[in-house]
């Protein structure tokens, strides 16, 4: 924290080391990552029995998959004998078992341990004991939550809850139907910058009128430089001449069906910390998942979810993804300019947030609680 | 002639390993049928009453080494060397075997302890 007084209109962030140093990533990772609920892969990237992904969360590779009777399940993806890593494939499909490439221990999609070389000159071997080392899951808004933490908090109250009293309710998250949108687009952006410095990002649009001309003409709210995401259940409208939400304002698609009047010609943001970012329009919704790497390397994955027959269809989505895609870009851009700075003794005390940002200052106290009994 | 269990015990699909020296399993196919052949595989030791039942096939768990279980012999590699097929009868509703008299084929160095 800044020793020097600031005045009123002004908080610091936090400090530069924050954002550079390896010992405070790997203790993001013990203390928020490995702890919170983590949103690992699409549903529909798992697609039936035996389809696998290989996810990182924190400093562990976690094996999702489906078990038999089509259920999602995950694992770490060590080996019970000497630790070999099982799957080494991001991601891929099983016939009916996992099996250890070292010494061939085998674990059925529940995780169990069902053969191994000599098991059975070993009858004190208990198979229950020696399975997968199971992570806790949840499926909702039709994607993959995990939770690595040995007693995780309640989905309900860490997750669900974020996204009430954001919108005002569940309800109004439940109308986009987000369980049922396919995958329309997914882009995977390799960001130069620390986790924090994308969250933060998201949370204000202070930096609107300045970096994102596209988004502010269909947004013009946007030009005050309050996000979105400032007012509890307040969505951005659209400006008078657009149509829809596209790079240049044309239509979109059809129009979700369960979405209410007052949800129509709006956009909604949400920020489920620790890597979730949501955002909600007429006829589809932009889904950003982040996995932070290292102190200055964020990989983000963006979904573009439409309603099932318009992917069917072909339809051409690309102008409404070139919208959020440029932003995306325009916002990386920014972050991955601010990384090097971090590090910089100018830098040391951090900079400071005027009051359209000050909410990020409880996204930063979050952060340092998230640590502090070992800082 | 050793009585195994009921039938009813055994379900369609299933299969059972007996410990006896050297183990037998018995699998119930899905058309019904009961088999049983030497349980340990002939290429490494693997239980093959783990293995996957398909027709009446039993595939290894450990490298899918593949044995037919009328006959005992090898349907697809790596094992080299044929499993015996064991009698089976069914007597009022019980499983009952007659272990065959020649010599299993115990995988290599079963009984070996030392390394590659
Ligand atoms: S390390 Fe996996 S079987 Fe040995
Ligand atoms: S142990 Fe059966 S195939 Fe290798
Ligand atoms: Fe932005």
């Amino acid at each position: 924290m800044s020793t020097t007084s600031l005045p009123e209109s002004l908080i610091s962030t936090l400090p530069g080391i924050y954002y550079t140093d390896e010992a405070i990533f790997a203790l993001e990772q013990e203390r928020i990552f490995e702890q919170l609920w983590f949103c690992a892969a699409r549903s529909s990237d798992l697609a039936g029995p035996g389809s696998f992904k290989t996810v990182q969360i924190g400093r562990e590779s976690i094996i999702v998959s489906r078990n038999r009777t089509g259920a999602v399940r995950a694992f770490y993806n060590v080996c019970r004998h000497r630790g070999a890593k099982l799957c080494t494939e991001d991601s891929g499909e099983i016939k009916r078992a996992f099996q250890c490439a070292y010494h061939a221990w085998t674990y059925d999609l529940d995780g169990a341990l069902i053969a191994a070389p000599n098991l059975t000159k070993m009858p004190d071997v208990d198979r229950s004991e020696f399975g997968l080392m199971r992570v806790a899951v949840r499926e909702w808004l039709g994607y993959v939550w995990l939770c690595l933490a040995d007693e995780p908090p309640s989905f309900e109250q860490a997750v669900m809850q974020t996204v009430a009293d954001r919108l005002g309710d569940l309800e109004s998250i439940e109308h986009y139907d987000l369980d049922n949108l396919s995958v329309g687009r997914r882009i995977v952006y390799d960001v130069k910058a620390n986790w924090k410095l994308i969250v933060e990002n998201f949370m204000e649009c202070y930096h609107c009128a300045t970096i994102h001309p596209e988004l502010t003409e269909v947004l013009p709210e946007f030009t005050d430089g309050y996000a979105a995401q400032y007012f509890v259940g307040h969505g951005a409208e659209f400006g008078q001449q657009i149509e829809g939400f596209t790079i240049d304002g044309s239509p979109g698609m059809d129009r979700i069906p369960g979405i209410s009047d007052e949800q129509d010609r709006r956009y909604y943001a949400i920020t489920i910390k620790p890597q979730v970012f949501i955002n909600l329009v007429p006829d589809h919704v932009i889904f950003h998942r982040m996995y932070p790497v290292a102190p200055d390397h964020t990989i983000v994955e963006c979904d573009w979810l439409y309603l099932p027959a318009v992917v069917e269809s072909g339809q051409d989505v690309s102008l409404s993804v070139e919208l959020f895609d440029r932003v995306n870009r325009q916002d990386f851009d920014a972050c991955e300019r601010c990384q090097p700075a971090m590090s910089s003794r100018v830098y040391a005390g951090g900079g400071v947030l005027v009051p359209s940002e000050h909410h990020i200052g409880a996204f930063h106290d979050w952060v340092r609680a998230q640590l502090s009994d070992v800082t | 002639m050793i009585r195994v269990c009921p039938l009813a015990d055994l379900a369609r699909g299933e299969a059972k390993r007996l410990d006896l020296d050297p183990a037998v399993a018995i699998f119930h196919t899905e058309d019904g049928e009961v088999l049983a052949i030497d349980d340990t595989c002939t290429h490494q030791d693997a239980s093959l009453a783990d293995g996957w039942l398909e027709g009446c096939e039993v595939e290894c768990p450990l490298h899918s080494s593949k044995f037919d279980l009328r006959t005992g012999q090898v349907d697809a590699p790596p094992a080299k060397r044929p499993v015996r097929t064991h009698q089976v009868t069914i007597t009022d509703g019980d499983i009952y075997l007659t272990i065959a008299s020649e010599q299993p084929n115990a995988p290599a160095g079963v009984d070996v302890e030392a390394g590659p």
